[in-house]
């Protein structure tokens, strides 16, 4: 575990150390900002609209789900940038002759970097918290909503991440690699729209739901609707999984190449 | 047949516990520290290690020679377990690259031919995560890499971003990278590359200073760097060994040479020098006339006996000195067979 923990404090300290992470939850929370603006906006008209008798009656946490769902959907542009550099930048300086020759088992080296971009993604989502501290101060929404939101979103951070550190374990250079996880998450995010038009089926497999059902979206509406169910769990459990599990083949591969 | 399988499984399963479970009785009884066995890798159709075979005793300190392409570099990379062979064993500290790669990768140091350097960390940081990686001991850490830090004269860039430093600097980090966790076997990549001459001696110095405690293999195209170190050399010439020699017996398989000034030359003394038993040819040398090579292929000394002939023809002796055939005529005599089929 020694070889985990060192390539963690490594990778997080090159993260800290170089103006990466800044920029990105920068960017993130300056983003985030905006929304959360034009959020708190809709929301007080919402409300004079009702003091007037208005006939829609929205809640806080209802609401919500719009913000959430947005934030999901930034974080696809935003984890290229924190995972392309984890295998590619290793590869470009020639530091992945270093880190395959030491005492390091491949799964300790692949896990130490997941564990390091997503330190980093969630440290975004949690300085995105305050929004709710906002929210909790001035108005009255479902806390267990907001936290169960929450929880989805950390999950759906881990797929990201794992996506992008295996696009990263393919190439030695960093732009393919963000360009590549960038594309593949818009792709699953998009699935989730397009694939339930797909009537195609072949033999007992409907293509439609299917596709629909690996979009990370599908499984992460439930959450921020404030259902926690198992099946959902898995789902993003499993995705990160698969993904950390097909990058340490790749790592392993290169001692074949 | 099944029985003797049976008997092998066990045998093999009974010496990797002993291994694991004495491991200090093993590496003193195995004084081959590096077992290359007809080791051959292709990089798709090209063949860039054919069939090679030598070892390493522990303790020695072996010089790779070779062009660029040789294939020094994929057969380090090899001993290291970056890269899998093609076929052939290749063992380790007794250990098999491809069985127990995890035991070899513990005790070894490894400085590839690019400095394996992170630009954005410290150096002191960039050396304490190399000594947590290779499994240093927590307590250890600190007083081993204050020490490499005092050997290879780090101390003055300690506290700076490797990106900033130097090319020497560099080098000199990537040394420091491959001996922090004292490894049992060291290989290095054209360690000295880049280092100014002051910095090269003190590189040669410090791996001489690792004689007897540690078994080192570095590749060079440097010979006189390999003469300054190295207790055996290799010569390679696309992927096939051409020589294999304790630095000793290298000058001494080839034609002995006497070099001498004398004030005055003529036919006469030639064919005098050439009258002598033993001496197979007398060359005037270009640059000067009064300058004259006896080649010899006896192997005793003929010094006196030409000095003799000399004075007896009263030539008017200057100077003479024996010429030592020096290691790049040997190491091109060598290669240069093969160039001319290179394109």
């Amino acid at each position: 575990m020694t070889g985990l923990k060192a390539i963690y404090k490594k990778e997080l300290r090159s993260y800290f150390f170089s103006p990466v992470a800044y920029v990105a939850i920068g960017i993130f929370l300056f983003i985030m900002g905006m929304i959360f603006a034009k959020f708190v906006e809709i929301y007080h008209s919402y409300k004079i609209a009702n003091r007037y008798g208005a006939a829609q009656n929205i809640t806080l946490d209802r609401l919500a789900l719009f913000l959430y769902q947005n934030m999901a959907f930034i974080l696809c542009f935003l984890t290229p940038l924190i995972t392309m550099r984890l295998f590619a930048e290793e590869k470009r300086q020639h530091t992945f002759e270093l880190l395959l020759t030491a005492p390091v088992k491949g799964f300790e080296l692949v896990f130490g970097k997941f564990l390091a971009a997503f330190t980093l993604m969630g440290t975004m989502v949690a300085l995105s918290f305050s929004y709710a501290l906002f929210m909790i101060a001035w108005g009255n929404p479902d806390v267990r909503i907001i936290f169960s939101n929450y929880l989805g979103l950390l999950l759906s951070v881990g797929c990201y991440v794992a996506l992008g550190t295996f696009f990263s374990s393919l190439t030695s250079n960093q732009m393919i690699a963000a360009v590549i996880t960038f594309i593949a998450l818009i792709f699953l995010w998009l699935l989730q729209t397009f694939a339930q038009g797909i009537t195609v089926s072949f033999g007992p497999i409907d293509v439609g739901p299917t596709l629909v059902y690996i979009s990370p979206l599908t499984h992460l509406n439930s959450f921020t609707e404030g259902v926690v169910q198992m099946k959902h769990l898995i789902y993003f459990v499993t995705f990160t999984g698969l993904l950390l599990f097909f990058t340490h083949r790749v790592v392993e591969s290169n001692r074949w190449r | 047949m099944a029985g003797a399988n049976l008997d092998n499984m066990i045998r093999g399963f009974q010496n990797r516990l002993a291994r694991r479970h004495l491991p200090i009785y093993f590496e003193r009884l195995e004084r081959l520290m590096i077992e290359v066995r007809e080791l051959t890798k292709y990089y798709g159709d090209r063949k860039a290690v054919d069939n090679i075979s030598f070892s390493i005793q522990k303790g020695e300190i072996l010089g790779f020679l070779g062009q660029n392409g040789a294939g020094k570099t994929t057969t380090m990379k090899i001993l290291t377990c970056f890269m899998s062979a093609s076929s052939g064993t290749v063992k380790v500290a007794g250990f098999d690259v491809f069985e127990e790669p995890y035991e070899i990768k513990k005790r070894i140091g490894y400085l590839p031919e690019n400095p394996p350097l992170y630009g954005e960390l410290l150096v002191s940081e960039y050396l304490s995560f190399v000594a947590e990686l290779r499994q240093v001991p927590k307590a250890e850490r600190k007083s081993k890499i204050d020490r490499v830090i005092e050997r290879l004269n780090l101390g003055e860039v300690k506290n700076r971003l490797i990106g900033n430093l130097s090319k020497g600097y560099r080098q000199r980090v990537g040394l420091a990278q491959a001996i922090v966790h004292e490894p049992q076997v060291l290989v290095m990549d054209e360690p000295t590359i880049g280092l100014d001459p002051k910095q090269v001696s003190e590189a040669r110095e410090l791996i001489r200073s690792m004689r007897a405690e540690r078994t080192v293999i570095y590749s060079t195209h440097i010979l006189s760097e390999v003469a300054a170190t190295c207790d055996r050399i290799i010569i390679i010439d696309r992927g096939k060994i051409v020589a294999q020699e304790s630095l000793s017996g290298l000058g001494q398989t080839k034609t002995q040479r006497t070099e001498m000034v004398v004030q005055r030359v003529s036919d006469d003394l030639i064919a005098a020098l050439k009258g002598i038993s033993g001496v197979s040819g007398v060359q005037a040398s270009e640059n000067g006339r009064n300058r004259l090579v006896v080649e010899s292929d006896s192997k005793e000394d003929l010094m006196a006996e030409i000095s003799k002939t000399v004075v007896d023809k009263n030539a008017g002796l200057i100077r003479m000195s024996p010429v030592q055939l020096p290691l790049e005529d040997f190491y091109l005599s060598l290669i240069s067979g093969s160039k001319g089929s290179r394109q």
